[in-house]
């Protein structure tokens, strides 16, 4: 980006909750059913229907407010935003708007320069989802399983000022929510959504630019490439000196730009007032420390316990709880072989590197937490060399097969019996009577060589210290 | 008295299309009872002051159970236009 | 004939209920073309459920409104029939659920005998405003029967049920019963549930019986009432059986508060009426006490804002989309919500929801929604200080007697002017019942309204009952003879 410019950003997140119905009714809270089969006459806004609020999406959403180290009132009040469209049955929508549930709380990014951004968090609220529209050829389809599905809405402050630091936002946020088990975060499968507010002015300057709501960014991957597009996009029209009109953009990922959404000349007027169907919400402060007590651990918390308890490093802990699937993997294959510093050796430099070339998550990995647990604890018991393990690991990659079934199956079994490996040693010492003379000369170098040579008559299955051992006595 | 553009943006907010007649005979009655209601203008109130109508005994919550609506025939029965299950409409203008 | 004596009738098997039912659908049949009270009626489907019931005598204690007609206004919800809230917009929409409140009567033995006309979607007090024409008055079918309820009281009057349903958001039960001479009560808001009725006005609406006697309305609340978990606002406080608490009603030391700058203007017939009302409870021990309510005058602005301003909320989803009336051959969704609602609502509808859109628009909502519920406020203060003093207040229902077809549809103020004693109940959430006290000088039913503290309905139907025992029987409406 232009140095003479600041880019400033703020993001809107709409996360779906993980409740087993929805918001107001008791429809089924998941997809992939026949259109307009998750209904009732709630969700469809039926003549006479009334909503009542589950109490479960409202103790998630406490979870993310304590999460975000957000101030919870005790007392806020559900309101409508009026505004007419086919996914909307009742013409209206059930939010909050001038007394959310939670103001105030904020998140730390940790930035690929090594340092960490505080980002505010201006206020989080509960609202419900609206229908899918289909559009097919010449007319519009509207399947209403959606609708009413429980969401809530996360503002941020406008403290980003690159794409790299909003990257960052969403994926902490994203960590934050599916440790707490209130969402998903999958932005491809829509229950994680995010629009961004992006304007841009000249350093210096006090005043903000003009703003503009960047939406349909629908994958992590596009996040970067559509805020650094729009930017550029601004900055390019500033400095023509052409003016930056106040309008909603889509990101188009076929074109790599960001074009302009059909949409009213004027402003939307929702005519918000609150619901006349629900009491205020009331969190008591009760309430709130039972789910304070009940709360998952959150990432800043088992990272400190990871350096305590396993006695790992700073940076180790903080790599293994980037996810809870990935902490929860590390957890078992340690508590199972009992070698913290092992298992997280060869979590991260062995796994890691290996589901990152197939493009595959930890909880896609071939290799299960119990298996690899099992191969730490034959290098500890000096079933196998270390090195053979690597092999061993490669063959448990590609197979999904046990530890212990492709030892027996490939032989690998390491040697540790000594009147084998004396065997071994003889023939090779046997074999080199050059280099036994040039050793015995001196040239105690040659030990390593001697020592290659039993590896190699061993097929490598020999334990490298105890033929360093016998090699050792045997040359004297 | 409301203006007549004023009456037209009432109704396309409210998506009511009137004819010119009834834009003329709306904005004569609103006009006249927003004079009426004008009384209130000079009455002192609170500010804080907001009725909470609901039952202080209500009860805002429900579990969070999934129970499915047996009848979705019955919804869908009254639907203008239905197609492969979905209400069929014809394009929609604009995003929301 | 009432709840009670039919009750007793079918215990001492002096007839069958469907032998009953069948006579009350002839009724229909041959007086409804002149009323026009009914809206739909289902006479196979009636006569089943009566058939069923001559089978279950044995259960009639279990069963507290065994084989009783009801007939129930077009805005609730019974599944399988049609629910048009006197709509062209819903005219063909069929319900899929039923209301709450009608599911408990069934449940209690109780036939719906027919979906009544009303008011478009519950906005009027004539019953003029339906799209399917008005309902007629029984006592003199040149005048209105009331509004919004207007169907259900004249049925009940011309002896087409014995009880009814209605609904009450500023007026709407006790006014039609005031204009026909019926009991009709609203409850406080909260205590009957709200699922399944068309909405209005979501903080003034309450579903209320006519009934023609005290009894009868407290025979039908007792069933309906109470906690439903379908109704967020609907309170948990315990349903007494309100009919029990009836036998021994009695006003001994009763104080009832009269606001009298209140009645100033009032029409003298009407005002010689209540008068006598009053004289007569005075007679039965009670005390008359003034109080004040400085700002009820302020009712109908602080109504007319709060109503329409929750309706054009509650009504916009009638858009075409997904039931009611969608218009022909739209050519885009723009065109489908324009044209149908449109074409699909009637003219006072229109404007109600174009005053309460323009009243929560931008830069409009504190001087309006905002003030209107801080003024409601006042009201409710009034009220409670009022309470401190009497135990119920007692004011006409209605400034006028049933008023003649078309006099009121000029001006939409003179109209609400109908409402100005019923509506200050409704933005209190308070219970408030009518009770026919006399006739004017045209054989026009007059209404006395005794308004109770909030979830005292017990109190306040004891009080009305010993009125009514005091009063006697009150004639039947001449105009309408023949039938059962």
């Amino acid at each position: 980006m232009n140095d003479k410019y600041e880019a400033i950003i703020g993001l809107e997140v709409h996360a779906q909750l993980l409740t087993r119905s929805k918001m107001f009714c008791t429809c089924a809270n998941h997809f992939g059913a026949d259109p307009n089969t998750h209904v009732c006459p709630v969700c469809t806004g039926q003549p006479g229907s009334l909503p009542v609020i589950n109490q479960s999406a409202v103790e998630l959403g406490i979870r993310a407010a304590l999460a975000l180290h957000g101030n919870i009132s005790e007392e806020s009040v559900f309101a409508r935003k009026n505004y007419f469209y086919p996914d909307l049955p009742k013409g209206y929508q059930i939010s909050q708007y001038e007394r959310p549930f939670c103001n105030d709380g904020h998140l730390i990014v940790r930035l690929k320069s090594g340092g960490e951004k505080r980002i505010g968090i201006t206020r989080v609220h509960f609202e419900e989802d609206a229908g899918k529209l289909v559009h097919q050829g010449n007319e519009t389809l509207v399947n209403l399983n959606r609708a009413g599905v429980p969401l809530i809405e996360i503002v941020s402050q406008p403290d980003m000022r690159n794409s790299h630091e909003a990257g960052q936002y969403l994926r902490t946020l994203r960590t934050l929510l599916r440790y707490a088990e209130v969402c998903d975060g999958n932005m491809e499968e829509g229950n994680f959504r995010c629009d961004a507010n992006i304007s841009v002015r000249r350093e210096g300057q006090k005043e903000f630019g003009t703003k503009v709501e960047l939406k349909n960014i629908n994958s992590f991957r596009f996040v970067e490439k559509a805020i650094d597009y729009e930017i550029g996009r601004q900055i390019e029209l500033v400095e023509k000196g052409e003016k930056i009109i106040q309008e909603t953009r889509g990101w188009n990922s076929a074109k790599n730009v960001t074009e302009v959404m059909r949409e009213k000349e004027e402003a939307h007027d929702y005519r918000y007032f609150p619901e006349p169907d629900l009491p205020p919400l009331v969190i008591s402060i009760q309430w709130q420390r039972e789910v304070e007590k009940a709360m998952p651990e959150m990432p800043e918390a088992k990272r400190e316990r990871f350096k305590n308890i396993y006695g790992l490093s700073d940076y180790d802990a903080a790599v293994l709880t980037s996810s809870r699937e990935l902490a929860d993997y590390f957890e078992m294959v340690a508590g199972q072989s009992k070698n913290p510093k092992g298992s997280a050796n060869w979590v991260m430099n062995e796994l890691l590197g290996k589901l990152n070339a197939s493009g595959q998550e930890i909880e896609e990995s071939p290799v299960s937490a119990e298996y690899l647990a099992e191969l730490i604890s034959k290098i500890d018991s000096n079933e196998i060399s270390g090195k053979m393990a690597k092999t061993v690991f490669e063959e448990m990659f590609e197979t999904k097969k046990s530890p212990g079934l492709i030892i027996k199956e490939k032989g690998l079994t390491q040697i540790s019996d000594s009147s084998v490996l004396e065997a071994a040693i003889q023939k090779v010492i046997a074999a080199n009577p050059e280099q036994l003379k040039d050793y015995r000369a001196g040239k105690v170098k040659l030990l390593g060589f001697f020592v290659g040579q039993v590896m190699k008559e061993t097929q490598g299955q020999g334990n490298p210290a105890l033929i360093n051992d016998l090699v050792k006595k045997a040359l004297e | 008295m409301l203006t007549r553009e004023e009456v037209l943006k009432i109704a396309k907010l409210a998506r009511l299309e009137l004819t010119a007649e009834e834009v003329e005979s709306y904005r004569k009655k609103l006009g006249r009872v927003l004079e009426y209601i004008h009384e209130l203008d000079s009455l002192k109130t609170p500010q804080d002051a907001f009725v909470r109508h609901v039952p202080k005994d209500s009860v805002a919550f429900r579990e969070d159970k999934m129970i499915p609506f047996p009848q979705h025939a019955a919804l869908m029965k009254n639907a203008p236009d239905v197609e492969g299950g979905s209400f069929r409409l014809p394009p929609v203008l604009e995003e929301s | 004939m009432n709840i009670k004596g039919t009750l007793d009738s079918y215990r001492k098997k002096e007839f069958k209920p469907s032998e009953f039912i069948d006579g009350i659908l002839n009724a229909i049949s041959k007086k409804n073309p002149s009323l026009n009270a009914f809206l739909e009626v289902r006479p196979e489907e009636s006569r089943g459920k009566a058939l069923e019931l001559d089978r279950r005598l044995n259960e009639i204690d279990h069963l507290p409104l065994f084989g009783i007609p009801i007939a129930v206004k077009d805005n609730f919800l019974v599944r399988g029939w049609r629910a048009t809230a006197g709509s062209r917009i819903l005219a063909n929409y069929e319900s899929p659920y039923s209301a709450t409140s009608v599911e408990r009567l069934e449940a209690a033995g109780a036939i719906v005998v027919g979906k009544t006309n009303c008011d478009e979607f519950a906005m009027g007090s004539s019953n003029e405003n339906s799209a399917f024409g008005p309902a007629k008055n029984p006592w003199d079918l040149q005048r209105v029967p009331g509004g919004s309820s207007g169907g259900s009281a004249a049925a009940l009057a011309a002896g087409l049920c014995l009880g009814s349903l209605g609904t009450d958001t500023g007026g709407s039960i006790r006014q039609p019963a005031s204009l026909c001479g019926l009991v009709g009560l609203k409850p406080s808001y909260g205590r009957v549930s709200r699922y399944g009725i068309v909405a209005f006005a979501s903080s003034l609406d309450q579903v209320g019986p006519f009934g023609h006697t005290v009894w009868d309305a407290a025979r039908i609340l007792e069933i309906m009432a109470g906690y439903d978990s379908k109704d967020a606002t609907s309170s948990r406080t315990v349903v007494p059986k309100y009919t029990e608490a009836l036998a021994n009603a009695s006003v001994k030391n009763i104080a009832i508060g009269i606001d009298q700058k209140w009645l100033e203007g009032l029409d003298e017939e009407v005002r010689r009426a209540f008068d006598k009302a009053l004289q007569g409870l005075r007679e039965k021990g009670a005390k008359i006490v003034d109080i004040s309510l400085p700002h009820a005058c302020y009712s109908l602005s602080v109504y007319y804002l709060i109503a329409p301003c929750e309706a054009s909320s509650n009504l916009a989803r009638y858009d075409g989309v997904h039931y009611g009336h969608r218009t022909k051959h739209p050519k885009d969704s723009e065109e489908v919500f324009f044209k149908s609602r449109g074409e699909g609502f009637g003219t006072e509808v229109k404007l109600r929801i174009m005053l309460g859109t323009y009243a929560l628009s931008a830069g409009y909502y504190d001087a309006f929604y905002l003030k209107a519920n801080q003024v409601r406020k006042l009201i409710q203060k009034d009220f409670e200080d009022a309470f401190q003093l009497c135990h119920c207040i007692a004011v006409p229902t209605s400034p006028t007697t049933a008023f003649k077809l078309g006099e009121r549809t000029e001006d939409p103020l003179t109209m609400y002017l109908s409402d100005i004693y019923t509506l200050p109940v409704n933005l209190a959430g308070l219970p408030g019942v009518s009770l026919p006290c006399g006739l004017d000088s045209k054989n026009l039913p007059i209404g006395l309204q005794l308004i109770g503290k909030n979830f005292e309905e017990s109190s306040l139907l004891q009080v009305a009952q010993a009125y009514e025992s005091h009063r006697g029987v009150f004639p039947e409406p001449l105009a309408v003879r023949g039938g059962t």
